[in-house]
C-alpha cells in the first residue's frame, strides 16, 4: 500500500490536488499514486477534508480499517450511483433469505430420508411398486417430498400445498408412504436423483384445479454473482402454459436436485386424467453459469402434446 | 418524497447552510424542513456539495432512493466511523458463506441418502441452527476477487 521510494512519487490525493506530497501526508499509506480511480472515488463521495475528519479521532489501527472501509464504500458508489451500500446490502440479506429457504428445503428433505431409512430397517418394503411412467432413470426413494406423494389417505390437495415453492418446507405433512418404485439398481448411471411420485392415473388423490397451479408458477431466479445490482437479482418470469382442459388435469411435482451444482431441479408432471396419459415438463436450473441462462429441456414421455403448466423454480447458490 | 414548502420554511438543507431556499433547489425535495438531521448526518459525512453533484448525475426520479442510500450510510459512519455501512455488509457476506457451506454439507448428506449408503451424522447437529448464522467464527479466506469486504481482525475472533 505505501508509496516505493517515498521520496519522488507524490500519493494519489497529492497528485490529483496537485500539490506536493510530503512526508507526512496523512493519506499517503492509503492512496498509491498508481490508483488514481481509487481516490477520485473516495473524493467524490466524502472529500479529502470528510476523511481526514473521520482518521482525525481515531488510532492508527483504526485508521487502516476506516480507510479500508471507506475506499470500498466509495468504491460500491461509484458501482451502484443510486444505491450504493444499501443496495448491495439488500441483495445480500435476499440472498441469505433464499439460502436459509433452500437449506430449511434441503434439511426437510434428509429428514424425510432419514425417516425413510428408519422405516427400511424397521420394515420391509412393500412391493406394490408402481410402474414407472416417465422412464427417466433411477427412482431411489419416493417420500422426499411428501408434499406431492400419492398419499395412501388419498388426501386432497388443498390451496396451502400450492404456494410458491420456495416456502415448500411448509408442506411436509409426514404422510409416508411406501408405496413407490425401489430402483436402487438405477442409481448409478447419472447424479440426477429422481423422485419420481409417479401415480397411478386412474387415483384421484393429486388432483388439482388448474387455476390453482398459478400458486406454484412462480419462477424465481437468484443471481448470486457479486456486486449485480441487487434489482435484477430476482426474475419472477414465469413460465405458465394455458391449459385448455384445465379442471382435467393431475398434477405431480417432482423435486430433482442436483447435489454437486447445488442445483435444484423442480419438475412438473401433467397427468390428463381422461386420456389417462402423461405430459411431463422438465426444467432444469443450473447454477454453474448465471442464472438467468436457465437451462430448459422438456421431455415428452406420452405421447400426447404438453397440455398443461409447469412451474419451475431454483433453489441454488453460489458457485 | 416530500417536498418542503418553498415559500414558508425553507427545506432541511437550507436551512442547516442558511442560504435561501429557492424553487429549484435539489435538496428540498428530499430533505424536508422536519428532518433537519438527516442532512445534517450527509453533510456532515459526505458534504453538501458532493451529494449535490452525486444527485446530479442520477436521474430525478432515482433521486430519492439516492438520498436514502446516502442518508442512510451516512448514519452508519456517524455511528461506527471506522466500518459504517461496510460493516454490515462484512457481517451479511459472512452469513452467506456460513450458510452456503452448511447447504453444502446439508447437500452431500443428502445424496448419501440419496444413493441409500449408510446415514450420517455429519449434519444433524445443524437442525437447530436454521436462521442463526452470521455469528461469525468462520475465520475463513475469502476470495478477494469476489468483492467481499472482510475487516482484517475479524477472520479470528468471531466478530458479529
Amino acid at each position: 500500500m505505501t508509496l516505493k521510494g517515498g521520496t519522488s512519487q507524490a500519493c494519489a490525493a497529492c497528485k490529483y490536488q496537485r500539490r506536493r506530497c510530503s512526508s507526512e501526508c496523512p493519506l499517503k499509506p492509503y492512496f498509491p499514486p498508481d490508483q488514481p480511480k481509487m481516490f477520485q472515488n473516495a473524493h467524490k463521495l466524502f472529500g479529502v477534508c470528510n476523511i481526514l475528519k473521520i482518521l482525525k479521532n481515531l488510532d492508527a489501527d483504526q485508521k487502516t480499517e476506516a480507510m479500508r472501509s471507506i475506499i470500498h464504500q466509495a468504491n460500491i458508489r461509484d458501482q451502484y450511483p443510486v444505491h450504493g451500500c444499501m443496495g448491495v446490502i439488500k441483495k445480500l440479506r435476499d440472498q441469505i433469505w433464499f439460502a436459509e429457504e433452500e437449506l430449511h428445503a434441503v434439511l426437510l428433505q434428509l429428514d424425510m430420508y432419514r425417516q425413510h431409512y428408519q422405516q427400511q430397517i424397521s420394515s420391509s418394503l412393500p412391493d406394490d411398486v408402481v410402474p414407472s411412467q416417465l422412464e427417466l432413470g433411477m427412482a431411489p426413494p419416493n417420500n422426499a417430498l411428501s408434499l406431492f406423494n400419492h398419499s395412501p389417505q388419498q388426501q386432497p390437495y388443498n390451496a396451502a400445498a400450492l404456494q410458491p415453492i420456495a416456502q415448500q418446507h411448509s408442506y411436509s405433512n409426514n404422510s409416508y408412504s411406501s408405496t413407490y418404485i425401489d430402483s436402487k439398481d438405477n442409481i448409478s448411471n447419472s447424479m440426477w436423483i429422481q423422485y419420481p411420485y409417479a401415480t397411478n392415473n386412474n387415483n384421484n388423490s393429486m388432483a388439482i384445479q388448474s387455476q390453482l397451479v398459478s400458486g406454484i408458477q412462480q419462477e424465481v431466479v437468484h443471481d448470486y454473482d457479486e456486486l449485480h445490482p441487487f434489482f435484477d437479482t430476482i426474475d419472477d418470469r414465469q413460465s405458465y402454459i394455458d391449459s385448455k382442459e384445465a379442471y382435467e388435469s393431475r398434477y405431480t411435482l417432482f423435486y430433482i436436485f442436483n447435489i454437486p451444482e447445488s442445483t435444484f431441479m423442480i419438475m412438473l408432471v401433467v397427468h390428463n386424467s381422461v386420456e389417462s396419459d402423461i405430459n411431463s415438463v422438465i426444467f432444469i436450473c443450473s447454477s454453474e453459469e448465471s442464472l438467468k441462462d436457465t437451462t430448459q429441456s422438456m421431455e415428452h414421455v406420452a405421447e400426447n402434446e404438453l397440455k398443461s403448466a409447469a412451474a419451475c423454480f431454483s433453489l441454488t447458490s453460489v458457485n | 418524497m416530500s417536498s418542503s414548502s418553498y415559500s414558508n420554511s425553507p427545506c432541511a438543507a437550507c436551512k442547516f447552510l442558511r442560504r435561501k431556499c429557492l424553487p429549484d433547489c435539489i435538496f428540498a425535495p428530499y430533505f424536508p424542513p422536519e428532518e433537519p438531521q438527516k442532512f445534517a448526518n450527509v453533510h456532515k459525512i459526505f458534504g453538501a456539495s458532493n451529494v449535490s453533484k452525486l444527485l446530479n448525475e442520477v436521474l430525478p426520479h432515482q433521486r430519492e432512493d439516492a438520498v436514502n442510500s446516502l442518508a442512510y450510510e451516512a448514519e452508519a459512519r456517524m455511528k461506527d466511523p471506522v466500518y459504517g455501512c461496510v460493516g454490515a455488509i462484512s457481517v451479511l457476506q459472512r452469513q452467506v458463506i456460513k450458510l452456503q457451506r452448511e447447504l453444502d454439507a446439508t447437500n452431500a448428506d443428502l445424496i448419501r441418502y440419496a444413493c441409500n449408503e449408510l446415514p450420517s451424522t455429519s449434519t444433524s447437529h445443524q437442525y437447530g441452527s436454521r436462521r442463526t448464522g452470521g455469528q461469525g467464527g468462520e475465520g475463513s479466506s475469502v476470495d478477494q476477487n469476489s468483492g467481499y469486504y472482510f475487516p482484517s481482525h475479524w477472520n479470528n475472533d468471531g466478530h458479529e
